[in-house]
């Protein structure tokens, strides 16, 4: 559910980037590293909610998945998995620690004058 | 109808509470405030065991403690009456604790320097995780009952924890619950974690617990003595 507070910070970030006052919002494209804890369609659905009344209203919001990359605490090496946790390919130990996966970022948005 | 264009950002999401939280810090720091996040499922004991630290702390009157919950005003009555002052936020629809709440609930509790400000987070093992208060320690707590799976369900609340307590530590010779195991899965998904097993219920591990608590505001005290 904290899908909801991350929408509300993502149309702000969106409403302030529009660069005319005539400009709608035809999509928005976010990166969500796997390993964040966001479940894309939540944040689908509620950006299309609280979008309603304002520039961004029907825009489509295309979420990049950017894999996430741990370090095995067994045998060392740096490994890309999809997902909350993953396993190390070499030595099959789960887990380890994240050296990536956390991102949050909006990438850009597709605008056009109306 | 025109041709669309392309803005190009690279705005980080949620950077507004991470500069409230960044703020919330350097203001506790400053005043060698030691702010203690505590989140967990519902049930895992989370009052049960500010109770007991209020209990067994030398000067609980020292001692705020900041109360997330859905709805109610019954967790910071029950602080109260444990003899800290409580100041009890109620996130209505939240799911979660967030940064600018903290700030507004320090403003109102006004902690003098050297105290200790707990906060008790809404009962929930997902959303917490990724809102960082200012705290200077995140704490983690689960119960025997939970199951030795959760730090590989829940892995970025377990990630984010400075300390993990497994409360309830009496239930552990009744209940179906790998302790070995569940040792390994916190440490799988978090190496640094250090792991503190308690029962709020009989006081099992308390002074341990607080001894940890005790470490860390030392080292803040060092630190802004520096």
């Amino acid at each position: 559910m904290h899908e909801l507070s991350i929408a509300q910070d993502l149309l702000a970030r969106v409403e302030e980037s529009v660069d005319s006052p005539q400009a709608r919002v035809l999509r928005v494209t976010v990166e969500i590293g796997s390993a964040a804890g966001i479940v894309a369609q939540s944040l689908r659905f509620a950006f299309e909610v609280i979008a309603r009344g304002t520039r961004a209203e029907g825009a489509e919001l295309r979420i990049v998945a950017l894999p996430a990359r741990s370090r095995c605490l067994g045998c060392g090496i740096l490994f890309e998995f999809d997902g909350l946790i993953g396993k190390c390919p070499a030595c099959g130990r789960l887990g380890g620690d994240l050296v990536s996966g956390n991102e949050m970022i909006l990438r850009s948005i597709e605008v056009a004058d109306v | 109808m025109p041709a669309a264009r392309t803005i190009n950002l690279d705005h980080p999401l949620l950077a507004s509470n991470q500069a409230a939280a960044a703020h919330n810090r350097e203001h506790l720091d400053a005043r060698r405030i030691l702010t203690v996040n505590i989140m967990g499922a519902p049930g895992a004991g989370k009052t049960a065991l500010l109770e007991a630290t209020i209990a067994r702390w030398s000067r609980p009157e020292t001692i705020a403690v900041i109360e997330g919950d859905q709805a109610t005003r019954r967790d910071s009555d029950r602080i109260g009456a444990a003899g800290a002052r409580a100041l009890q936020v109620e996130t209505g629809l939240g799911c979660h604790l967030d940064a600018l709440q903290i700030h507004r609930a320090i403003h109102d509790l006004d902690p003098p320097a050297g105290s200790i400000v707990f906060v008790e987070n809404v009962g929930n093992l997902v959303c917490p995780a990724l809102f960082d208060l200012g705290e200077r320690v995140r704490v983690v707590m689960t119960a025997p009952t939970e199951g030795a799976d959760k730090p590989l369900k829940y892995p970025p609340m377990f990630r984010a924890a400075d300390i993990v307590v497994l409360n309830k530590c009496d239930l552990l010779p009744h209940v179906p619950f790998d302790f070995e195991q569940w040792t390994e899965f916190v440490h799988s998904v978090n190496s640094r974690a250090r792991i503190v097993l308690t029962s709020a219920l009989t006081g099992e591990g308390i002074d341990e617990w607080i001894s940890e608590l005790a470490r860390r505001r030392d080292e803040l005290r060092a630190e802004s003595a520096r």
